[in-house]
């Protein structure tokens, strides 16, 4: 077996224990077993990760700290999701959605470890297509079935201009490695670059589409408000980090003879996501509708910390600030909006679950010993969401912020407009905070008009949400190893391809590739010392 | 056990104990037992402070041996770092010798370190007794009082940070127990805080404090970025301290003059004038007698008011530096201890004639601090000490009769007490000769050290020759408003308020055994120390005097001048003759020189306390109102307006792309085709 399989041994992993869900899934319809088994697939993915995570391979996977970083995040988050929708309304799909489940996490680790266009964009698609399904099988109305039709034809809108921008590149190179495609294109020979800002805007396009971008965005509110809070809650978090991993892979890598001219236009981006995500927002009532326009403001946030290291140039330390913040501002936004989504499912009257804020009014003053719980953990999220120290978010966005306000770059004037991004992102996060702070509000200080029921069977979205509730606490508290985790997620090898490795001598490790890795111990800036 | 460190710490540690313990337990469990912490705290501190002084003087006589040292000093480390910045801004070009301009970084470290000089000790000796004699006294005072134990509290609070003020070695951490003691101030003059008056009288003293702090906080900037350090003695490292020794020894070289030199000093001062009560700030310290008349005798007589005396002193060369300074020091000094001799003139209420008294002497010890020399200093060093024992005195002699009228304190509300009050009489008649400076009480000898400090300056300079004679009319001054004060409280018919009742008798043991302490020091301290000189020359050992011995005005040596004794007694027998003539019984010649004196106004000035208060009023409380006002005004309908627009701007955006939401699937598809092909236009442009 070569070495790249051997690398993979997580993602075949998942894919082989899908493949076997669906298959048995048409005998045995029981839906512990399937959850039992798709959790054991994840621990058996784990297992291998952490035996192959040394591991060293050319060619077309990687396995860099984003790598690392990304597929550890892919793994936990899809352990979380299965938890969190293992009730599914309809009771007789369990094998399909639960396989479908493994295999958008298994096309997000691979994204996350290809480093070739062709790779990439399987992994991607390996995102979107079992995604269709899990929308579909969500709930069997018509507002559902909607929300599933409005996504798969938009997301192949998306996938095609993606793959068009892919296409220029090869055009334009001849390659489909990223890092060659970088290379060529740096290289005094390339001449005009303007296949490769075509392309540039593609990508962009396609990926702002994953990642819930202004204007790509138009499908969240509608298919979130339309689906169920599972299956928001996956949309909000797996597309987001399949989309932010191909994003750093291909802009910031392979087209960093384009990054000059294309960070105002991620900068523009940025702006307009956080601000009409945020505006919007104010408008909601409900509750879907609502966390999907926060995680389209979320996305502008992450969006800054992109332009950041696009503007300061790879290999700068800034740039590496940026990207780490980019990582660590998915992980703690992940968190609480995962555990957000959780604690709603957990609540309902008879068979449909709560759709407006107005139903969680004096949600912890009715009574019961699972409601306050699941009031306090949503309470936190919300704070957490805010950015409000000392909970997770609040070191999120100060990461990100820190970031902007340190950009020194090589072009005049770049101080000034990521001063000015900063100063918007913090406005935003004013903005933001109303609607958070309005959940909270109607929830807390309210008196109770109805009482929504807790759902039978989501035990393990209780259990969700708990968990997620801590994790933001001690993020909060302890953000020191978070930040060196991310930090480490900000390495990336970039180099071109050699020969694959055939005896150890030839084993490449995965922090020698490229710069700051010399730099992890130190830490820069705030943090390290928490 | 008693080596200097222990010691040392020991002092403020004990009623820093006290406090916390009386501050736990004093409600539910101590009750009316709350004393007994406090009293043996401050008891044991006294005791640790002689130890202390004794220490000391034994070091620094044999210091003094060695040549070469500027005078004594010991540096305690707690071990306990509060601050450190590896790289603070300092401001190079003020430096001296420092040739380039712009700035610099130097690690800015507050370590808590306590030190021992001739100067600490005397302090702490001075404050620890009279405090414990003040809480024995409070015993009694204060006994079936709602708030006992927070009184306790408070003494205890005031005493730790007091010993911590004359101790630290640091002038930030100087700056931190100058604001403690503010505080306790406060706490203390509000004790009776339902007292509408109480509660006004300590935040104006608070306020008042606040303008002089401000001015050394000031005073402390600029010594940090002149001199890059804070601390008084010298790194371990070899950096000098800004009062250090190795730069004492290096001469006025090493220290900043010109107006940089300057205006350290007169911020210094400024601090010094709001928390010794000098002119323009000295308005609080009147008022400040609504608070109970032990923390008068204490906080506002003897200790915490002397802080600013004690600050200058321990700054004295700083003021040698700067040019210009120690007149400025005189000058006020002279001014206020001349202006509130007058007020006093005029007073009914007896705690008031003490606090106009405690201004008018605190006058005179800057003022003997501004004559530059070494006896100057030195006498107002003495004078603060004797004036502590007398001044407490008759401050818990004016509580005894309070006490015994039943709270009632106008002078014209009660007569002839003599009889009535044996103890008190006697021991306030003590207390007045020596405020009087009258021979041999202790006041004659530390005041008739200042005006031949003053006199020997006067020699070659105008401007003290004319101090000196204010500060010989404030002598007559003084001797007439103080016996003024006793005729009417002691002598005469006897008049009792009807508020006393019953209680018009003499105070209880705890009361008045304290009185005959503190008399029989007044008595005797003066000449003792006089006699042996100890007291001048264990001081100028300090290692702040023993730089002026050196550098300062060159002057006689010798505490004493035969025809300035002579003027001064002379004086005082003057006025006490003089109130003896007229009080109690001449009220109509009184009135008719009122009269005389009103045709030059000044009657109305003295009595009107030189309308200092309806010009503060009028000059700075007003206008201040009418901002706050304006701003409040502003505030409420300018940016509350403006934020609720801003607030609303966000909604309406988000209300004016609703529209864009419209759940049809090709126009979501349109606008990502749109968005697209704008970016494309805007990156190939």
């Amino acid at each position: 077996m070569s070495a790249p399989v051997v690398v993979l041994a997580p993602e075949i992993i998942l894919v082989v224990v899908a493949a076997t869900i669906y298959v048995a899934g048409a005998f045995a319809r029981s839906r512990d077993v399937w959850v039992w088994l798709a959790l054991g697939g994840f621990l058996s993915a784990a297992v291998a990760m952490v035996m192959l995570s040394v591991g060293a391979v050319g060619g077309p996977i990687s396995v860099d700290g984003m790598a690392i970083y990304v597929r550890w995040l892919a793994l936990g988050l899809g352990a979380l999701l299965l938890l969190t929708s293992s009730r599914p309304s309809g009771q007789g799909s369990t094998p399909e959605y639960v396989g479908s489940l493994l295999l958008t996490v298994a096309g997000v680790m691979l994204a996350a470890a290809s480093r070739e266009l062709v790779l990439l964009f399987m992994g991607l698609e390996l995102v979107s297509i079992p995604t269709y399904i899990l929308l579909y099988l969500g709930r069997r109305d018509a507002a559902s079935q909607e929300a599933a039709t409005k996504y798969f034809f938009l997301s192949i809108l998306a996938s095609a201009m993606l793959l068009y921008g892919f296409s220029f590149l090869y055009g334009a190179t001849g390659s489909t490695h990223l890092a060659v495609i970088g290379q060529r294109l740096a290289s005094p020979e390339a001449g005009s670059l303007w296949l490769a800002r075509a392309a540039m805007v593609l990508v962009l396009a396609g990926l702002g589409f994953k990642i819930a971008a202004v204007p790509f965005h138009f499908y969240a509110p509608d298919v979130y408000q339309g689906t169920t809070h599972a299956n928001a809650a996956l949309l909000s978090v797996v597309p987001k980090l399949a989309g932010f991993v191909a994003l750093v892979r291909v802009v910031d890598v392979a087209l960093e003879g384009a990054r000059d001219d294309a960070w105002p236009i991620v900068l523009i981006l940025a702006v307009a996501t956080m601000t009409v995500g945020n505006a919007m927002a104010l408008w909601q009532q409900n509750l879907r509708r609502l966390l999907a326009y926060s995680s389209i403001a979320h996305a502008g946030y992450m969006l800054i910390a992109l332009a950041v290291s696009m503007a300061t140039g790879f290999g700068t330390t800034t740039a590496w600030e940026g990207m780490a913040a980019l990582w660590l501002y998915l992980l703690v936004y992940a968190v609480a909006t995962v555990g957000t989504f959780a604690a709603l499912s957990c609540l309902g009257r008879g068979a449909e679950s709560v759709q407006s804020v107005e139903e969680l009014t004096g949600l912890p003053w009715t009574g019961g010993r699972v409601r306050p719980v699941l009031a306090w953990t949503i309470g936190l999220f919300m704070f957490s969401l805010a950015g409000i120290p000392p909970l997770a978010g609040f070191w999120g966005k100060l990461a990100v912020f820190a970031s902007a306000l340190s950009v020194e770059g090589p072009v005049e004037g770049i101080r000034g407009w990521f001063i000015v991004l900063a100063v918007v992102g913090v406005l935003n996060a004013a903005v933001a905070a109303a609607y958070y702070l309005r959940i909270i509000g109607v929830m807390f200080f309210r008196r109770p008009l109805g009482v929504p029921r807790v759902r039978e069977g989501t035990g393990g979205a209780l259990a969700v949400a708990i968990f997620s509730a801590v994790l933001a606490v001690a993020i909060g508290l302890g953000p020191g190893i978070w930040f060196r985790d991310a930090r480490r997620a900000a390495i990336i090898e970039a180099e071109a391809p050699r020969p694959l490795p055939m005896a150890a001598g030839g084993v490449q490790t995965a922090d020698a590739g490229l710069r700051p890795g010399g730099e992890v111990g130190q830490g820069v800036g705030f943090g390290s010392g928490l | 056990m008693f080596e200097i460190r222990t010691l040392a710490i020991l002092i403020p540690a004990l009623p820093l104990a006290a406090a916390l313990v009386t501050a736990v337990l004093g409600k539910r469990v101590l009750r009316g037992a709350s004393h007994w912490p406090s009293v043996a705290a401050i008891g044991l501190a006294w005791l640790a402070s002689m130890a202390l002084l004794i220490q000391v003087h034994r070091r620094a006589s044999e210091t003094a041996q060695q040549k070469g040292l500027a005078g004594y000093e010991q540096i305690i480390p707690v071990g306990w770092t509060w601050a450190a910045v590896d790289r603070a801004y300092l401001q190079s070009d003020l430096q001296p010798g420092a040739q380039q301009a712009g700035f610099r970084f130097r690690s800015f470290r507050i370590a808590i370190e306590l030190r021992a000089d001739p100067l600490t000790a005397v302090m702490l000796a001075t404050v620890t007794f009279v405090s414990f004699l003040v809480a024995v006294y409070s015993v009694g005072y204060m006994h079936s009082d709602p708030g006992y134990w927070r009184f306790f509290t408070y003494i205890n609070l005031f005493v730790f940070s007091m010993t911590m003020l004359v101790s630290v070695s640091n002038f930030l951490l100087l700056y931190v127990f100058w604001e403690a003691v503010g505080l306790c101030s406060y706490l203390l003059i509000g004790f009776w805080f339902r007292k509408p008056e109480a509660a006004a009288a300590g935040k104006k003293a608070f306020l008042v404090n606040r303008v002089g702090d401000f001015g050394f906080a000031l005073g402390v900037f600029l010594l940090w970025i002149t001199y890059g350090t804070l601390n008084f003695h010298d790194g371990a490292d070899g950096t000098l301290g800004i009062l250090g020794l190795g730069r004492l020894a290096g001469g006025p070289g090493l220290f900043v003059s010109g107006a940089t030199g300057t205006a350290i000093c007169l911020l210094l001062m400024l601090g010094a004038c709001g928390k010794s009560a000098q002119l323009p700030l000295h308005v609080w310290l009147p008022d400040a007698m609504e608070g109970p008349t032990p923390v008068s005798a204490l906080i506002h007589a003897a200790t915490m008011v002397t802080a600013g005396v004690y600050m200058v002193a321990r700054c004295s060369p700083l003021f040698v530096a700067g040019a210009g300074a120690l007149e400025v020091v005189a000058v006020i000094g002279g001014l206020t201890a001349l202006m509130a001799a007058i007020i006093a003139i005029t007073q009914t209420d007896l705690k008031r004639i003490l606090a106009y008294s405690t201004i008018s002497q605190l006058g005179y010890m800057f003022l003997g601090l501004g004559a530059g020399t070494r006896v100057g200093i030195t006498a107002g060093m003495f004078h603060l000490f004797t004036h502590a024992f007398f001044k407490a005195l008759l401050f818990l002699g004016a509580g005894s009769v309070m006490h015994a009228m039943g709270g009632v304190i106008d002078i014209r509300r009660f007569g002839g007490l003599r009889r009535r009050l044996p103890v008190t009489h006697w021991t306030f008649l003590f207390g007045c000769l020596a405020l009087a400076g009258l021979i041999p009480f202790a006041g004659f000898f530390s005041k008739d050290e200042i005006l031949a400090a003053v006199h020997a300056r006067a020699e070659t300079h105008l401007l003290y020759e004319i101090l000196y004679l204010a500060g010989i009319f404030t002598a007559l001054l003084t001797a007439f408003y103080t016996f003024r004060a006793y005729f009417v409280t002691f002598h005469g018919a006897e008049r009792i308020p009807e508020e006393a009742g019953e209680h018009a008798h003499e105070s209880p043991r705890w009361m008045t055994v304290p009185l005959v302490i503190l008399a029989i020091g007044s008595l005797v301290l003066g000449a003792l120390f006089w006699w042996t000189e100890g007291f001048a020359h264990f001081l100028a050992k300090t290692p702040s005097l023993g730089y002026v011995t050196r550098y300062g005005w060159a002057a006689t040596e010798g505490g004493s001048h035969l025809a300035v004794a002579v003027t001064s007694t002379l004086v005082a027998v003057a006025g006490i003759g003089l109130a003896w003539f007229l009080y109690p019984n001449r009220r109509q010649l009184v009135e008719q020189l009122a009269r005389a004196a009103d045709r030059v106004a000044l009657y109305r000035l003295s009595a009107g306390k030189f309308f200092f208060d309806p010009l503060y009023l009028a000059l700075v409380v007003r206008p201040l109102e009418g901002l706050a006002r304006f701003s409040y005004a502003f505030d409420r309908y300018v940016i509350d307006t403006l934020v609720d627009g801003i607030g609303r701007m966000p909604v309406r955006l988000g209300a004016s792309l609703r529209w864009s939401q419209g759940g049809m699937i090709k126009v979501y598809a349109l606008g990502m085709v749109l968005g697209l092909l704008v970016l494309l236009g805007a990156m190939l442009w």
